[in-house]
């Protein structure tokens, strides 16, 4: 039996990013490895730079999540005013521009952005080896006192509950999922947990890529997950 | 006593028959939540109206303090040289050459010694950028034989780079250190916005009307035509709207001073490295409070200052009080507990309650309302002296 840390995300709007190509922000049901990691990781204070921090972290979390209610999606339509004459500097020497000719800034720029609305998840996790620093004690610690504030998935969903959700003892993610109590009367919960923690009767095998090369800042690789599905209990915590 | 790391913003603001934001299709924006739909305002568009509006809390009427700027830019490069091995006087000249070139402000004459460190324009450079000038001149200052030589050397390195600091420059003011500025390929040198907005949405389930109108043209009514020159209809919403705003205090003060966060309530860091950060925090209240996201003005007329707007510092993890909303109020109540605002009003300040039982830790609060109410913890108060209050804990370092 091990200890698992809760996490409850619930907030009018969040976002579980997907692979935004173009203009296109989507959403994917549960959130990715990547987007947990960089929650904790903007909890304990880390900055961008620190990739090595933010891979060793990434490495050691053992993730599984829980959706306590329907999934509705929402796509926000934004314009952005961009110009030609953009530019940010950067610590190479050259400042980045924008491409392409001034007729490509005649107009706004459409984003397409979508959200979760409504949506309340449980997440439960551990870090293993669970022995090394942070450990999961400090990930509380951080989730309650972070060092910026914690947003979920975009800088505008922001959490209108406390994160850190309290400990559960269980086998494995999937058995914490199951025991913490459901705080919504839903008839079935949707989990996905990682491969080797624990099974499900109907659930499913997946090859997910969530996991981000903090690095490079791009994600690759890929990473088994069950998902499957559980009517609830009706019990209230 | 906590530190005022967090400032969050509530907000209750009264829209009636406007259409404050469109999505693609020009119908109100929207979102389900809990029980019913309801209107919203999306983040970027409350943004983009608290930062281009031109009144007396505008940010570009915010006198920034010479005297304490003009030291500290050039004093802090200066000191972290010095950090880096470098000497004092090669350090000096390092600065003395920056600000010939302008870097610092656009002097035109040469200045030498203390008067290099005092420039005449202020500079609001965050850490990434000074981190960056200390590099390049500690690179070149552990090379130069001589102050004439690095003199030259770093003229030289800011002629050939020269696109790159005017980008510098120019991506280094007051709205980017706020709303935080341009992403480009480079972490290092990002600038990340120290203030976080929630979409607006209404307490209520959405009260939209399709707007019936027509145009007529005066002109082919002169000229003896029935003068109808079009049909058309669009939505109007109304709705009183929770906004939810948070400053990350020392994510601004690291955007203002150059200095790090973790640094910004140090004790060895003195107040006045967060008094500029504490008028932004005062200035961008008011403008929360009074400044409509508005759209269609014309036609709508959609003005309104807030009805509640309740502060909050402390170091807690931030949360809004959005939960308070998942079930839609409604419009009207049987048991007679009110106007909707009273009511809404009065769930805000149960959800409070909810909040400091769960967290175990009450936050320093200060309120203004138009009704008549009690929030647990905290005094009422008018916008100024609430903006006020905001800003002298952030400066004072303490709540």
């Amino acid at each position: 039996m091990r200890r698992h840390l809760l996490m409850r995300l619930e907030a009018p709007l969040m976002a579980f990013g997907g692979e935004t190509i173009d203009n296109y922000g989507v959403i994917r049901d549960f959130p990715a490895l990547s987007m947990v990691t960089g929650l904790l990781a903007n909890a304990l204070g880390y900055r961008r730079e620190d990739s090595d921090l933010h891979d060793r972290l990434q490495t050691r979390l053992v993730v599984g999540a829980r959706l306590d209610r329907a999934v509705q999606r929402l796509t926000d339509f934004q314009t952005a005013q961009l110009s030609k004459d953009d530019k940010g500097w950067t610590t190479w020497g050259v400042p980045e521009e924008r491409r392409g000719g001034a007729e490509s800034y005649k107009s706004p720029h459409l984003r397409y952005r979508d959200y979760h609305a409504s949506l309340s998840v449980l997440v439960a996790l551990r870090l293993e080896p669970s022995d090394e620093s942070p450990d999961l004690d400090d990930l509380a610690h951080a989730l309650d006192r972070p060092a910026r504030p914690l947003f979920i998935g975009r800088k505008s969903c922001l959490p209108s509950k406390r994160i850190f959700a309290g400990w559960v003892i269980a086998e494995n993610v999937l058995g914490a999922l199951q025991t913490a109590g459901q705080p919504e009367s839903t008839t079935r919960s949707r989990l996905q947990w990682p491969e080797g923690e624990g099974s499900l009767n109907g659930d499913r095998l997946i090859e997910l890529c969530d996991e981000r090369n903090w690095t490079s800042g791009v994600h690759g690789g890929w990473r088994p997950v069950r998902e499957g599905s559980v009517p609830n209990s009706g019990e209230h915590s | 006593m906590q530190f005022p790391r967090f400032i969050q913003i509530h907000t209750l603001h009264n829209y009636p028959a406007a259409l404050l934001n469109r999505d693609d299709a020009g119908l109100a924006k929207r979102l389900p939540l809990g029980n019913a739909v309801r209107t919203r305002i999306s983040s970027q568009c409350l943004k983009r109206h608290w930062r281009v509006t031109e009144d007396r809390f505008s940010l570009s009427n915010l006198d920034v303090p010479m005297a304490i700027r003009s030291r500290a830019i050039p004093g802090l490069i200066s000191k972290r040289m010095q950090e880096n091995g470098i000497s004092a006087s090669l350090a000096l000249a390092a600065v003395e050459s920056m600000r010939n070139a302008g870097l610092l402000d656009k002097s035109g004459k040469d200045k030498k010694g203390e008067d290099a460190l005092k420039t005449g324009q202020a500079a609001l450079m965050g850490r990434a950028e000074i981190d960056y000038l200390v590099r390049r001149c500690t690179e070149l200052a552990q090379t130069a034989p001589d102050e004439k030589t690095l003199k030259a050397e770093i003229a030289g390195m800011l002629k050939d780079e020269k696109k790159n600091i005017e980008a510098l420059k120019h991506g280094s003011g007051l709205e980017s250190a706020l709303f935080g500025r341009m992403v480009t390929s480079d972490v290092i040198a990002s600038r990340d916005a120290s203030i976080y907005v929630a979409h607006a949405f209404t307490v209520h389930p959405a009260q939209v009307e399709n707007d019936y109108f027509t145009v007529v043209d005066d002109l082919l009514q002169e000229a003896g035509e029935l003068g109808s020159a079009g049909i058309f209809d669009t939505e109007l919403a109304s709705g009183l709207y929770y906004g939810y705003v948070v400053v990350d205090v020392p994510q601004l003060v690291e955007n203002l001073e150059g200095i790090s966060a973790k640094d910004c309530f140090s004790p060895q860091t003195p107040a006045e490295h967060r008094e500029l950060a504490g008028r932004v925090v005062e200035h961008l209240i008011h403008l929360i409070a009074t400044v409509s996201p508005g759209a269609k003005r014309g036609s709508t007329a959609p003005f309104d200052w807030a009805k509640l707007v309740l502060v909050e510092a402390g170091d807690w993890q931030p949360r809004s009080l959005a939960g308070a909303f998942h079930d839609a109020l409604p419009l009207t109540d049987k048991n007679d507990n009110g106007t909707i605002r009273r009511r809404t009003v009065a769930r805000l300040s149960d959800e409070i309650s909810a909040m400091d039982d769960a967290y175990g830790a009450p936050l320093a609060r200060r309120f203004l309302s138009l009704d008549s109410t009690e929030v647990k913890g905290a005094e009422r108060t008018d916008l100024n002296k609430l903006a006020e209050w905001a800003k002298d804990v952030i400066q004072a370092g303490e709540c």
